[in-house]
């Protein structure tokens, strides 16, 4: 008999395959709601999965092979440690069906038997993209959008890791920091903190740029700061993107494209390649006072940096 | 007669095949996608450039190819207010490099995530090396899944859901340090190909002409083809033999259709979606959210099997020979495509000029933009198609056709649609599962 927990594991009708147990193993059962398969492509992308699979059992994911169909995890008793969803959360049918079950059907029946629920990316989150397109009925779990009240009103087992799409290290980091026992501070939004205190600003290498508020001219180039025209939300948007890069070489800031604030319960907005201006100014940084901002603002402004001004290389891009 | 609903799980969201039998073979199939978005609605009275966030969203597999198609379609449309933007090679070597990375991926990750595991559960686990989570082979390709996007991202930014795109150009400006990491990167998927998929190198691999000589190395691509023999593949999953590409593809920058091996020329005024069958035509008689695309009212495949047909790949083409558009044709010919991406690739990353601009920024503003684009790229699955309208700089419409509906809309039992066709006549649900499969389904492409 697998025994986990002192649980019965053997509950659960397999299809044939011999298996070997995951008593030793934290087990995940991940679920889809309005999706796009974004979080789960990008958590193919984890770089070190070969020691994520000997901590973790994915008991099921609707992309990849297992031993077990949705209908037998959802018939069994079985307990299981996470439950990760992926996409926005809804209660009306017509917008959804998973092997002939509601969403609601899904939810119900496995977050109860679950330690945690793991919002994976921001439309299970906040709703997120799909929201758009009826946002009194297409939430996250526990927000719709800033406001707090999503599919549920309360559910203490929820952490949210939104991001479009998230990063494959904030869903493990997050699995391995429950896992072992480490505490998982999360911030207003329930995101965990040792990712989502960080903003897109920090590690951007357009950072001297916007110290001395020299913005980009144009796209595709290398220098020059996309907060004041091209819409770059880096300076108001928790997630540490430029520190531990994307796809572990760039972001969306260091291939010349402003940061759209997609980990913000805000996102997606409208107008995303242009800033919007206050009396001409873009609004100021998160956590910064106006006054303190725009009389920075003003300062740096006064003073023309000449190497700044310049081509970062010169002699590259000459011939145009 | 007997009805069925068999729920195609393992693939890019969810799809149903309703299958009617008759003498214990399937006489119709019913392909049923029941999740639908409404990206084309959100879309609605969007800025224009907003389309480049949103799009992508579309679908977390080909979410590049969705943001190539929404620029192409944007550019169009200041062609035909009579501003040509004229974008240097730079940027153009960019844009199909991001897009190659994305579509290599996909056929590694299609071929070692679903139809290696499928062939292992109908063979009865006598092909056991691939088994995902646990083999080291299976690691090894999803190691060298994530080095070909890394590839990718370092023009994208990130993949999916990168917007590195904008009207004139890329907004990436990489250097030449750059362009070594992504030849390292490279080199390391083609390594895994050339080890575990085709057991030869690339250029050796890209000289064979016939089945027989493919058949030599013993290793993951040749194995799995001697299975698919025993279990007589080459006899299932036959359509109707017709081929379509409308983008540009390698050398051929024109549409293209095949009859067999008759290759013609296409225009793709001639293509259009159908709504029968689906829940827009009618509430009630409808049982899909899935439209329908023909060109002049008949069916056609597209995809990579479509594109080495109809560019005349010897490969394929003697494949074809010997086992015509059967699952086996459709299988061989994704991971054919692989190494004519790397190689393409390869050829990208000698000959991106880093001193060329990387955006002519159009001086016409968006804001100020009524006009109509239309944008085709050949994506993983086939030929995608976005049409923009703008007002004002602002989008009234959008249409969205992907390269599924192609391959996997529904027609009638008179005039089955391209999957259906392959699946009608086939004695098991297994077989139909497998055949369905092959054609690379992506509900949410499907549907959007």
């Amino acid at each position: 008999m697998l025994t986990k927990n002192g649980q019965n594991c053997g509950k659960i009708k397999k299809r044939g395959v011999n298996m070997s147990t995951f008593h030793s193993k934290k087990t995940i059962v991940w679920i889809q709601g309005i999706t796009c398969n974004g979080d789960s492509h990008s958590f193919f992308n984890y770089p070190g999965m070969k020691n994520f699979a000997k901590n973790f059992d994915i008991v099921y994911h609707p992309l990849l092979l297992s031993d077990y169909s949705l209908d037998s995890i959802l018939k069994s008793t079985q307990r299981f440690d996470y439950l990760i969803v992926e996409g926005s959360f809804t209660k009306v049918r017509d917008y959804i069906d998973r092997g002939g079950h509601s969403f609601e059907e899904l939810i119900e029946n496995l977050s109860k038997r679950v330690e945690y629920i793991i919002c994976a990316g921001s439309c299970a989150s906040f709703g997120g993209i799909f929201a758009q397109r009826d946002k009194q009925n297409i939430t996250g779990a526990l927000f719709r959008a800033e406001e707090e009240g999503g599919y549920w009103d309360k559910n203490k087992k929820v952490i949210n890791i939104p991001g479009c799409p998230l990063h494959p290290k904030w869903l493990v980091d997050t699995l391995f920091m429950l896992k072992d026992g480490n505490t998982v501070l999360l911030d207003e939004y329930l995101r965990p903190k040792e990712e989502f205190s960080y903003l897109v600003h920090h590690g951007c290498l357009r950072n001297e740029y916007f110290e001395w508020k020299i913005d980009t001219k144009n796209f595709g180039e290398k220098e020059g700061c996309l907060f004041y025209e091209q819409g770059c939300r880096g300076p108001m948007t928790h997630a540490n993107c430029n520190k531990i890069l994307w796809n572990e070489v760039s972001s969306k800031t260091r291939a010349g494209s402003p940061c759209l604030g997609c980990t913000e319960p805000d996102f997606p907005r409208d107008n995303v390649y242009e800033t919007k201006t206050l009396m001409s100014l873009p609004l100021a940084p998160y956590g910064i006072s106006k006054r303190a901002y725009y009389t920075v603002t003003g300062i740096a402004k006064s003073f023309k940096i000449d190497r700044l001004e310049k081509k970062l290389i010169e002699g590259y891009n000459e011939n145009n | 007669m007997k009805i069925t609903k068999e729920i195609v799980e393992r693939i890019e969201g969810e799809a149903t095949l309703e299958l009617e039998w008759q003498n214990k073979k399937i006489s119709y199939a019913k392909i049923k996608f029941l999740n639908y978005r409404a990206i084309e609605d959100i879309l609605k009275d969007k800025h224009m450039l907003d389309s480049l966030m949103i799009t992508p969203r579309v679908c977390g597999i080909c979410s590049h190819s969705h943001v190539t198609a929404t620029i192409n379609a944007i550019e169009d449309s200041y062609k035909n207010i009579g501003i040509e933007l004229q974008l240097t090679d730079k940027a153009k070597y960019i844009r199909e490099l991001v897009l190659n990375a994305e579509k290599i991926q996909n056929h590694i990750k299609w071929f070692y995530f679903l139809i290696l595991p499928e062939l292992f559960k109908i063979n009865q686990g006598k092909f056991v090396n691939t088994e995902p989570f646990k083999d080291r082979e299976w690691f090894e390709a999803q190691s060298a899944i994530t080095n070909i996007l890394k590839m990718g991202s370092i023009f994208s930014g990130q993949w999916p859901h990168g917007s590195y795109l904008m009207s004139g150009g890329v907004t990436c400006d990489p250097l030449q340090s750059d362009i070594t990491n992504a030849k390292n990167l490279l080199f390391s998927v083609q390594e895994f190909c050339e080890e575990r998929l085709y057991g030869c190198d690339i250029d050796e691999f890209l000289q064979i002409e016939s089945m027989s000589d493919l058949m030599n190395f013993d290793l993951t691509l040749d194995t799995s083809v001697t299975i698919m023999k025993e279990l007589e593949f080459n006899a299932i999953g036959k359509s109707y033999d017709r081929f379509i590409s409308f983008g540009s593809y390698m050398n051929i920058a024109k549409p293209l259709k095949a009859i067999k091996t008759r290759v013609f020329n296409a225009n793709i005024k001639f293509a259009k979606e159908s709504l029968e069958n689906s829940f827009f035509k009618d509430n009630k008689k409808g049982f899909t959210y899935s439209k329908s695309a023909v060109y002049k009212d008949d069916f056609y495949e597209v995809g990579p099997l479509a594109r080495l047909m109809i560019s005349k790949d010897p490969l394929i083409r003697d494949c074809h020979r010997r086992c015509s558009d059967s699952v086996i044709s459709r299988i061989v010919a994704r991971v054919k495509e692989i190494a004519i991406l790397l190689k393409r690739s390869s050829f990208l990353l000698e000959n991106i000029d880093i001193k060329e601009k990387s955006l002519k920024t159009p001086k016409f503003l968006p804001k100020n933009i009524t006009s109509q684009g239309i944008g085709v790229v050949e994506a993983a699955r086939g030929t995608l198609i976005h049409k923009i309208f703008v007002e004002d700089g602002k989008i009234t419409k959008f249409d969205i056709i992907p390269p599924t509906v192609w391959n996997l809309g529904n027609g009638s039992p008179k005039k089955p649609s391209i999957a259906q066709k392959a699946i009608i006549g086939l004695d098991s649900i297994e077989k139909a599962d497998f055949v369905f499969k092959s054609f690379d389904i992506c509900s949410v492409c499907t549907t959007q």
